[in-house]
């Protein structure tokens, strides 16, 4: 199978500037995943999935009001509070950063779901309901996930494992964001996203317009740099879970120094 | 002053064996109507595998509810027995002597009820080799040590396997009464049991090294399994308010506090249900209730610093919590629920000596405490996962179904059936302790009184 | 070994030596190796990915389509075709879900019962369902007309060259149409096809009432562009983010995404925007080149004079505590400085700005402000697109207003029109009841033949149903409207076959061979679409112009095409239009306010929904079940109201409530939104789906409903077409309480961290 491989260690660079929250990343992912179909009990009953979701806060009081949209994945934590909690192995860590389930192996005891600080594991609590004739456009490349078990963004693993397997077939090379693009590789949210909020990348790779961010935030967050040179910040930070997606800042050129608005 | 009159060999025997050898009119319609919860029970557990846990009230975020809290809950009153029987009987405490039976007996069965509530709650019970036994070699992949999860079922499996030994070891020297008692099959079953018991010098000296013994090895694993329990909380990060820094003891003490509780109500119920006056006697469950008040009073403590640590630190997510627990309807309600029933209900109650020697008043303080206990492991694992972190966005309330207030519902039903179950075929109350104890109360005289030889006077 | 001091000494340094060894060495991620590949490595099959359009979307968006056996798997952006550069809209997926729909309709059926029972049997194509439609055209075709979806390209002339020759018309519906937006472009830039706005370059957009975030012209393009618009490489380098200010008197998407969104009061948006013309003329701000004499007849600000902002503010409606400390007046003010200080600068408008009495006289005056600050034609401003490079393809479609659609009722109800045919359009869900033309079908009692995949509430009037291929399944080709300011022609191909048990017919293919029948071979003479689009190819092919130039032939030209999307030519501009002399004195003209049909407390504001649009995709679950971006409701019709008001009516979330104006009233569950202006009730289309689908039609009635049908159909614009925002309504509690369907959990989301440092979403101002 994949012999040589690289040292890959993927991450996602979400900027809030960009992202308006149209939720274009939310359904590609649905599509992509074969994420069950969030029928109105789902809701009403608080287990809708969504593995990227969208979040919506207000500030403010009308009409100085604001809301503020946040895209959240699975963070892929390199110490991901869900793996250790897991008896069974079935979420554990790859050697390419990221956090994988495996859903055969899962019983459900959805501790991992518990101790997801990011809240982006979600449990089938019945069984996945598609229409048969819908069922043909399940994508193949995906465990369509049963009942009982949990389940969660994978960075579209299938679609990373399919460029690698694309670029060694035709000649070798590596999996780079040349041939991540241009192969449809790319996560299905990232693809998606209109506004390009979403960047994915190799943090390895000193090419990958993601690696900047990175290398910004471990200098601050791990040599104690004093500023940041650019707007990023991982979510929860003082948890220490050390996420694989990085956050740019939403910027507000109202916003005054005191952390108010003026008019 | 140590009550109660001095009982011939022969009167014991007949007392506490009457459970056994005749049956109560009662017990048939009682087994039956249990049985039947727990046919409904087992019914709602199977459309539940069936169709997913969606027939539960569980969502996002709230993965755990009233299954884990019935466990803890579960968990807390198995440690009835070893607080009994091991600690008592290391202390040498003459008082415990009817109690400890019925003590590690319920220990035993509610640990087996404990241990059914974590494998129901999984969304795939029928997986649950490869979790809780490292079977798994032709892939390499063993189960987590790393996980509260696996240390669980090692913790509640020692502490089951060394109960059981410590019940069965405890039980030879009745086994053999109940040997020279029975006839037929069960006289055969019950010789196998006594293992060849002829109360000779060497076998009593051995029985009770034995008891000693594990009385001591038990002793950690019994301290070990409620601060494991603790640690599924602790050990989740991610749940402001799981991870309390006084968890461990807190769950321990709470766990004794509850058990002993339970204990005393159960003595209580089997003194009427068999007539037992002469066994369990009111200075019997006074001890239980004046040993309660320091418990409860140990517990409260634990319960306030668990609360005042959670907000010293002022995190905004912890502070959340501890205002829905405070604050929000029904938590609120059920959280002055749980601070009244489980401390200032029962300790009032157990101040007075007269109220303490009151079955019925005990009984009430007894459940009061139970009801409060079963409320405050709801009130830790709930608000915590309504109010998880930072992200409001996704806070959800939690209400149960009518799956789980049946399966809840009928874990009381299944150990007071294996309760009932037991005490047909072995003594509740151990004969040969109660025995031990009446003839070393004879053999201590002070003055011109007779006085037994306990470890205090009243 | 023994344990000497000697040996334990060397053992402590040892260790001590390695765990100082194991602490420099960094500890990296925490991972189980696996002997085994994992299941994710396990990818089989081949799969194919074509490129064609995807209707799904409104815009008409280039999409590709992964296929692996037969069998459509996704659907994505065409990084190659120019209109959407690789990107989809939420709309744009949900193809999969139509083409293996449960629901989707089989084959042609023929109406058994009364009409509108819904009772058909089946038939075949051949020879009955055709035969029936061949008489049928035989018999009426005079006066029949044709209604469709937007239809442009190859399809779009079909349509229009069947109906007009065999003496019927075409019309194409949509539920809030967008003619009042059509014809303030031709009033002020003189052109025909609607502009691509540059805002990726801008510095400066003001946006009134077009929510192009979300569901207005060309929000996919529009929704990247903002995304340079904000943090594009030139930007992050120069550090000039663009700012946007959205007037609406709604909390939109757009609106949310806003640096300043200003709350007016409905309909004054033309106000506003001569107000600001205003202040950008008598403070001498305008352009440099621009001239103002000529835009106002020689008055100059006096032309205006009754708009400045003095004279208007306080009808505005602006909300004082709105940057508390400065008047209304000086709100304007400010805008109009940085408008038009801040260049490149752009105002655009539509949606419910555009859909009042005065809807034509808001959007002139908002669209004449970019002469002012000399967008038009500028990198960062407003510019236009070409036409269609080949004059037989329509690059704009054909619509009807409101006045259209009643004149429709009224042929149809007096037998002028005997044949109606409908093709993915639902004009009995989309028009106010008050237009009548589901009882002019039922009183009139023409024949109906519907072309839908799907069961509708137009549909289910049908008296023959001949389901045409799904898009995905059919050739098709598209002139993009918005274009990306050159020409481009978009191809759209079979990348499937109809399910087995499905037996759909192309409805382009049917229309072509009706007309050859009837005798029309002279103005249609393509045997099929594909045909039809196989000389058009041939054409492009001629010119060699763009695309072509990479091709050796028209075949190859046609493969090109296949395989990349379709044809552009980046070389190809639209015209730079010059304002018309007196522009603005005439717009100011123009002014009036706005008139509000009805009574009651509040304005409504109807609002298309985020993925459902009119009610188009309400069978789809994936649409369905897709939070609403600000409110996250799903499945539901939710009325919002401000959250204050809300409490002061002691109304809470979830409470049915009845919104009602004089032309009926409709239920929906109450959204409390804290940002919704407090004299402003917000309802979404989308739902009241009547016939059709479990999935559009399964919800409790009291949480289902259409808003267009309290709209009162006389309430037109200057054009003629519905001012579906110059609506009052009043609310009231009907008692009833349910759960709302949202994403959003049960508590207030607002973020409770203390410090920065346990912030969700960190903001920073610079
Ligand atoms: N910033 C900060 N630092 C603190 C504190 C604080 O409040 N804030 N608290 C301090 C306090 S009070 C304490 S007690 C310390 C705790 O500090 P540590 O003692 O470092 O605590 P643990 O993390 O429990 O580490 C114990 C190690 O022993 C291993 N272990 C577990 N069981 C066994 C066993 O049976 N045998 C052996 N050989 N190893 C075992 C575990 O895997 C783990 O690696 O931290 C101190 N540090
Ligand atoms: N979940 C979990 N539980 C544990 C442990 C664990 O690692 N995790 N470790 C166990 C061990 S080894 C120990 S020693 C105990 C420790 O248990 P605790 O004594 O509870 O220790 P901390 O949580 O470190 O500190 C308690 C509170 O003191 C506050 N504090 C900090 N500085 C000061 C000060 O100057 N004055 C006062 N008044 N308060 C201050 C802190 O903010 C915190 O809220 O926990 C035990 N329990
Ligand atoms: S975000 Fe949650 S699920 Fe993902 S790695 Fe981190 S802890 Fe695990
Ligand atoms: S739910 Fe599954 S993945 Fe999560 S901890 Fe349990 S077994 Fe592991
Ligand atoms: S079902 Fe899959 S994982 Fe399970 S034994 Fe079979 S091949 Fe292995
Ligand atoms: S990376 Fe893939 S799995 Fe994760 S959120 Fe994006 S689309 Fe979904
Ligand atoms: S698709 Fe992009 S812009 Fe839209 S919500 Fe997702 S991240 Fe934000």
């Amino acid at each position: 199978m994949v012999t040589s491989r690289i040292d890959h260690k993927w991450g996602m660079v979400v900027d809030l500037d960009r992202c308006n929250g149209c939720q274009a990343c939310v359904i590609a992912c649905q599509v992509e995943n074969n994420i069950p179909i969030n029928d109105k009990n789902a809701f009403l009953q608080n287990r809708a999935y969504e593995w990227i979701r969208v979040e919506r806060y207000w500030e403010g009081e009308y009409p100085n009001i604001k809301a503020r949209f946040i895209p959240v994945m699975c963070q892929h934590c390199q110490d991901a509070p869900c793996e250790p909690v897991c008896p069974v192995f079935a979420t554990y860590h790859n050697d390419e950063g990221l956090n994988v389930q495996i859903y055969n192996r899962c019983v459900g005891t959805r501790y991992c779901i518990n101790n997801c600080p990011y809240q982006v594991r979600f449990f089938n609590y019945w069984h996945p309901n598609w229409p048969e004739r819908m069922q043909n456009q399940l994508n193949p490349d995906v465990t369509v996930r049963t009942r009982g078990i949990t389940e969660k963004c994978t960075f579209c693993i299938q679609r990373i494992r399919r460029g690698q397997l694309q670029v060694e077939r035709r000649g070798g090379g590596e999996l780079n964001d040349a041939t991540l693009k241009s192969g449809n590789h790319m996560p299905a949210c990232v693809q998606a996203c209109p506004t390009n909020a979403l960047t994915f990348g190799d943090q390895n790779d000193v090419h990958s317009p993601v690696q900047p961010y990175f290398e910004d935030v471990n200098r601050y967050n791990i040599h104690h740099e004093k500023e940041r040179k650019t707007r990023g910040y991982r979510v929860l930070e003082e948890m220490n879970t050390r996420p694989n997606v990085i956050y740019l800042k939403k910027v507000d050129p109202n916003l005054d120094s005191s952390g108010g608005h003026h008019g | 002053m140590q009550e109660g009159r001095v009982l011939s060999t022969r009167e014991v025997n007949r007392d506490l064996l009457r459970s056994i050898l005749d049956t109560p009119r009662w017990f048939w319609p009682v087994v039956t109507v249990l049985g039947l919860i727990l046919l409904i029970a087992a019914i709602a557990v199977g459309i539940m595998v069936n169709r997913g846990l969606g027939v539960t009230g569980l969502n996002r975020p709230v993965a755990w509810g009233f299954f884990i809290t019935n466990f803890v809950f579960w968990i807390g009153i198995s440690h009835a027995g070893v607080m009994l029987s091991a600690i008592l009987r290391l202390a040498k405490a003459e008082w415990r002597r009817p109690a400890t039976r019925a003590a590690e007996v319920l220990t035993l069965f509610s640990l087996m009820t404990a241990m059914v509530m974590p494998i129901v709650h999984t969304g795939r019970p029928w997986r649950i080799l490869y979790w809780v036994f490292p079977y798994d070699f032709a892939r390499g992949i063993w189960p987590n040590i790393r996980t509260p999860l696996v240390w669980d079922p090692s913790a509640i499996l020692t502490y089951l396997t060394s109960s059981t030994l410590f019940v069965a070891i405890a039980l030879i020297p009745d086994f053999a009464v109940l040997r020279d008692h029975t006839t037929g099959i069960a006289h055969r079953v019950y010789s196998v049991l006594a293992m060849g018991w002829e109360g000779n010098a060497r076998q009593w000296k051995l029985q009770i090294v034995a008891g000693v013994l594990l009385s001591a090895l038990i002793l950690p694993v019994f301290v070990s399994v409620h601060s494991i329990v603790s640690w599924d909380f602790g050990m989740a990060v991610a749940v402001k308010s799981w991870h309390s820094t006084v968890f461990a003891p807190y769950f321990v003490v709470g766990a004794v506090h509850s058990g002993v509780s339970a204990v005393a109500f159960a003595l209580i119920l089997l003194r009427w249900c068999y007539g037992w006056q002469d066994y369990i006697r009111h200075e019997h469950i006074d001890a239980l209730g004046r040993l309660l008040i320091v418990v409860a009073t140990g517990w409260f403590y634990f319960l306030v610093m668990e609360i005042l640590f959670g907000m010293y630190g002022r995190e905004a997510d912890e502070l959340m919590v501890r205002q829905t627990q405070f604050t929000y309807w029904p938590y609120n309600f059920w959280f002055i629920l749980f601070v009244i029933t489980t401390y200032f209900i029962p300790v009032a109650l157990w101040l007075s000596r007269a109220w303490r020697r009151n079955l019925w008043i005990m009984s009430i303080a007894c459940i009061s405490v139970n009801v409060g206990m079963w409320l405050e492991r709801f009130l830790i694992i709930v608000p915590g996962l309504i109010n998880k972190q930072l992200f409001t966005f996704v806070w959800a309330d939690y209400r149960p179904s009518i799956f789980e207030y049946i399966i809840i519902g009928s874990t009381f039903a299944l150990v007071t059936m294996l309760m009932l179950l037991f005490s047909r075929v072995f003594p509740l109350v151990p004969l040969y302790d109660v025995k031990e104890g009446d003839v070393l109360k004879t053999q201590v005289q002070i003055g011109r009184r007779t006085v037994p030889a306990t470890f205090r006077e009243d | 070994m023994k344990l000497t001091r000697r040996n334990f000494l060397a053992w402590a340094g040892l260790s001590a030596i390695g765990a100082v060894a194991c602490d420099v060495i960094q500890d990296e991620e925490l991972s189980l190796q696996s002997p085994r590949s994992l299941p994710e490595d396990l990818v089989k099959g081949r799969d194919n990915w074509y490129a064609t359009l995807g209707r799904q979307a409104t815009d008409g968006e280039g999409v590709i389509v992964r296929v692996m056996e037969g069998r459509a798997k996704k659907i994505q952006g065409n990084p190659k075709y120019p209109v959407n550069q690789g990107k989809q809209s939420v709309r744009s997926e949900v193809g999969l879900q139509t083409l293996y729909h449960p629901d989707r309709l089989s084959g042609p059926m023929l109406r058994t019962g009364p009409r509108g029972s819904g009772q058909y049997r089946s038939i075949q194509w051949e020879p009955e369902a055709l035969d029936i439609l061949r008489r049928e055209l035989r018999a009426n075709s005079q006066g029949m007309v044709l209604i469709t979806e937007p239809l442009r390209g190859t399809l779009g002339m079909i349509a229009d060259r069947f109906t007009s020759s065999l003496g019927g018309r075409h019309l194409g519906f949509e539920a809030l149409d967008d003619t009042t937006y059509r014809s303030a472009i031709k009033r002020v830039f003189d052109q025909d096809r609607l502009p691509d706005f540059d805002i990726g370059n801008a510095n400066y957009v003001i946006s009134f009432g077009a929510d192009f975030l979300s569901t207005w012209k060309g929000s996919t393009r529009l929704a990247t562009a903002y995304g340079e618009f904000r943090q594009g490489n030139r930007r992050q380098t120069q550090g000039s983010r663009g700012y946007l200010v959205h007037v609406d008197p709604r909390f939109s998407l757009t609106a949310a995404n806003a640096d300043e969104w200003l709350p007016i009061r409905p309909g004054m948006e033309g106000y506003l925007a001569l107000s600001l013309a205003y202040v950008i003329i008598s403070e001498g701000m305008q352009a440099e080149g621009v001239d103002v004499d000529a835009l106002t007849n020689g008055q100059g600000a006096a032309a205006l004079a009754a708009f400045a902002p003095e004279q208007i503010a306080a009808r505005l409606g602006i909300p004082e505590q709105l940057h508390e400390g400065k008047s209304a007046a000086e709100k304007i003010r400010d805008l109009a400085n940085n408008f038009s200080h801040h260049g490149p600068a752009i105002a655009l408008g539509g949606d419910s700005a555009g859909a009042h009495t005065n809807g034509q006289f808001n959007l002139m005056a908002i669209y004449a402000l970019n002469y002012l600050v000399g967008s038009l034609g500028s990198g960062g401003g407003v510019r236009f697109n070409p036409g269609s490079p080949l004059a037989m393809l329509p690059d704009a479609a054909r619509m009807g207003s409101t006045a259209d659609w009643a004149t429709v009722a009224s042929d149809i109800r007096s037998g002028v029109t005997r044949l109606v045919l409908v093709h993915d359009a639902n004009p009995v869900h989309g028009l106010p009841d008050a237009v009548g033309f589901q009882s002019a079908v039922s009183v009139g009692d023409p024949f109906v033949v519907s072309f839908s995949s799907f069961m509708d509430e137009t549909t289910i009037m049908a008296d023959l149903i001949l389901p045409d291929r799904n898009f995905l399944e059919d050739w098709g080709d598209d002139v993009p409207e918005p274009g990306p300011g050159y020409e481009v022609i978009g191809m759209q191909q079979p990348v499937v076959n109809p399910l087995s048990d499905l037996d759909p017919r192309s409805f382009g293919d049917i229309l072509l061979s009706m007309a050859q029948e009837m005798g029309q071979e002279s103005e249609l003479p393509f045997a099929n679409v594909e045909a039809a689009l196989k000389a058009c190819v041939e054409g492009l092919y001629a010119t060699g112009r763009g695309t072509s130039g990479e091709a050796g032939s028209a075949d190859e030209l046609w493969n090109l095409m296949l395989r990349q999307g379709g044809w552009w030519d980046e070389s190809t501009s639209g015209p730079t239009p010059s304002a018309p002399n007196g522009l603005l004195s005439d717009i100011a003209a123009q002014g009036r306010e706005p008139g509000y049909a009805g009574s009651g407390d509040f304005y409504l504001l109807p609002f298309s929904h985020n993925t459902l649009l009119d009610g188009r995709h309400a069978h789809i679950p994936w649409m369905q079940g897709l939070p609403d971006p600000v409110t996250t409701v799903t499945w539901q019709t939710w009325v919002e109201l401000n959250s204050h008001t809300a409490e002061a009516m002691g109304l809470r979330e979830g409470d049915v409530v009845s919104v009602g104006t004089d032309a009926g009233s409709i239920t929906g569950v109450l959204y409390p939104n804290p940002a919704l202006p407090p004299n402003v009730v917000a309802v979404p289309l989308g739902q009241g789906r009547t016939s059709g689908s479990d999935y559009a039609t399964g919800g409790d009635p009291r949480e289902s409903s259409n808003v267009l049908d309290i709209l009162s159909a006389s309430h037109l614009t200057e054009n003629g077409t519905l001012a579906w925002a110059g609506h009052r309504a009043s609310v009231r509690a009907t008692g009833a309480s349910l759960k709302v369907a949202k994403f959003e959990g049960i508590f207030p989301a607002r973020e409770i961290g203390h410090t920065a440092g346990e912030a969700v979403i960190r903001v920073t101002n610079h």
